[in-house]
């Protein structure tokens, strides 16, 4: 019986974890296939010796080196104790109804700010606007996830501080976010995309039209306009045009040729000129690049950049170039998924 | 492989509730409920080198505790602490290139203790040769095996901490086995036949 391959679905096979259904397929391929049968009993023989390695215990001195980082920090907010509670409570009924409104005020001003210059601190509502002149700098604190530094002649809005959600918008001006929580939590609008934090710090700059850039300078974030994505790894850069959204992202140290022609190709027009320029001028690392443009190039093109690809990292068989070049969104993923690990 | 550390759940709530308002007390029992399996991952992503685990999982820790405020519970815990730890390895391991030579270290404490000085000497041939086997895997294929078995995460969680579909982690996982078969065929014998060829 002629069947597919089930390389792919061995260490599944040989866990347990198929389904009957997709167990007796497989059964079936292995009973009329030697080449899936010597590839089972290696996956048989490599778990049995995996399994003789031992769990390694952490030295003391790890938690130790926690513990002093913790202490150099600045104190948690204590919850109440007893006592305090008793305090706190007896001042409550002492101002009444007066005292609730104090202390649901807050509530209502939830985003701290502080000013660089001189540490001094307020809260502001959803809403807002902190701006900033060419002189100063501000720190806006992201609930528990992190921080914002504006930078001089900024302007940002503070929009929704939830748990699930924080976001601002970037009217014009540069801000740092040093954010550290799981992805797509902190959220930050532009005129021309929505940057999205996939936990990692970056700078992000536009102008008042929305023309800017960002850079990521840890973990990964993403650029997002009009369903169109950019995703920008730590020492990788995105340019933003108003109209247009993201372009390519590209590592900062890719040649100037790379750069330049990334630019005619996004913004400029100059399209199928500037894909050979890129396409000569790729480096592994800028697979990063190719893999953003073969979706974004015209299907005559998408070819020779999926060959590009190969060319620089071969890929597993199991990848079809047919369906990469349908775009099939699977397919894409895996790519990715194999190229991201030299970005 | 014997389990050590708990899997989801078995932190209870109200420990997870106290790191989240920075009991240390609550961190402390965090980090020894997970400690061994972190440092484990990274001990052998990194070839044995005990530096780099010492400070991959402390960094770890040190975000997760970061970052307690807002977990909330309405995802697997293990999911976001396994993210954590992959992308601390990796973080690490494009510094770490640069920094130390491509030969694996080879530790003496992972000797399994046996019943006999030449079955001791046969078993520490074999995990120094596995343990060498997997450090020349590409980091793709390493990770899934170390989550594997040293943390026997399922297929989903290993989904969710490497963020691939599990299909790519069982293909991953399927050559891992096989480059590590060819790599370790020398050692065919050296180890009994019948607990390794049982699904």
């Amino acid at each position: 019986m002629l069947t597919r391959h089930v390389s792919r679905q061995l260490a599944r096979y040989c866990d347990g974890q198929l389904s009957d259904a997709e167990a007796r397929t497989v059964d079936a391929h292995l009973a009329s296939c030697e080449r899936c049968r010597k590839e089972r009993d290696e996956v048989r023989f490599a778990a049995g010796l995996i399994r003789q390695l031992k769990t390694v215990s952490a030295p003391a001195t790890v938690w130790e080196g926690i513990s002093t980082q913790l202490d150099s920090r600045p104190a948690p907010q204590r919850w109440l104790t007893p006592r305090l509670a008793v305090a706190w409570l007896l001042g409550l009924l002492a101002v009444g109804a007066a005292a609730y409104w104090s202390i649901r005020q807050p509530d209502s001003r939830p985003w701290e700010v502080a000013r660089l210059s001189d540490g001094v601190r307020t809260n502001m509502a959803v809403g807002e606007w902190v701006e900033t002149d060419a002189r100063s700098r501000a720190r806006i604190t992201v609930g528990p996830i992190g921080t914002v530094d504006v930078e001089p002649g900024t302007r940002v809005r503070l929009g929704s501080l939830l748990p699930d959600q924080y976001r601002l918008a970037l009217a014009r001006g540069t801000i740092s976010a040093r954010i550290s929580a799981p992805p797509r939590l902190f959220f930050v609008e532009t005129p021309a995309s929505t940057v999205v934090d996939l936990g990692c710090a970056y700078t992000v700059q536009v102008d008042e039209a929305g023309t800017g850039d960002l850079r990521v300078t840890e973990g990964w974030a993403s650029l997002e306009w009009s369903g169109r994505e950019s995703l920008v790894p730590a020492g990788a850069q995105c340019q933003i045009r108003s109209g247009v959204g993201p372009g390519t992202p590209f590592f900062e140290d890719a040649s100037a040729a790379l750069r330049q022609a990334l630019l005619d190709f996004d913004f400029g027009g100059g399209a199928s000129a500037a894909v050979t320029t890129v396409l000569s001028e790729s480096r592994v690392r800028d697979t990063l690049t190719l893999w953003h443009l073969l979706s974004r190039v015209e299907p005559a093109e998408r070819g020779r950049v999926y060959d590009r690809i190969v060319e620089l990292v071969p890929l597993p068989e199991t990848i079809s170039r047919v369906d990469v070049l349908r775009l099939d969104r699977d397919s894409l993923t895996r790519v990715r998924e194999e190229l991201a690990w030299r970005w | 492989m014997a389990r050590v550390g708990p899997r989801d759940g078995e932190v209870s709530p109200d420990i997870l509730e106290a790191c989240r308002r920075g009991d240390r007390d609550a961190q402390r029992a965090l980090y020894e409920a997970y400690k061994d399996k972190v440092y484990s991952i990274a001990f052998y992503f990194f070839r044995g080198d005990a530096t780099a685990a010492s400070d991959v999982t402390q960094q770890v820790f040190l975000k997760l505790i970061d970052g307690m405020a807002k977990y909330r519970g309405d995802s697997a815990f293990s999911t976001w602490l396994y993210r954590i730890v992959v992308n601390a390895c990796v973080d690490r391991s494009r510094r770490w290139r640069a920094e130390t030579s491509t030969e694996p270290k080879v530790l003496d404490e992972m000797q399994a203790p046996a019943a006999s000085h030449e079955e001791l000497l046969a078993r520490s041939e074999v995990a120094r040769s596995v343990q060498t086997a997997i450090a020349t895997l590409p980091p793709r294929l390493r990770l899934p095996i170390l989550l594997r078995y040293f943390d026997e995460l399922s297929y989903a969680e290993m989904a969710a901490a490497l963020n691939c579909s599990i299909g790519t982690v069982s293909s991953r996982l399927s050559r891992a086995h096989r480059l590590l078969a060819r790599k370790l065929a020398p050692l065919v014998g050296a180890v009994a036949p019948g607990s390794l060829l049982k699904r």
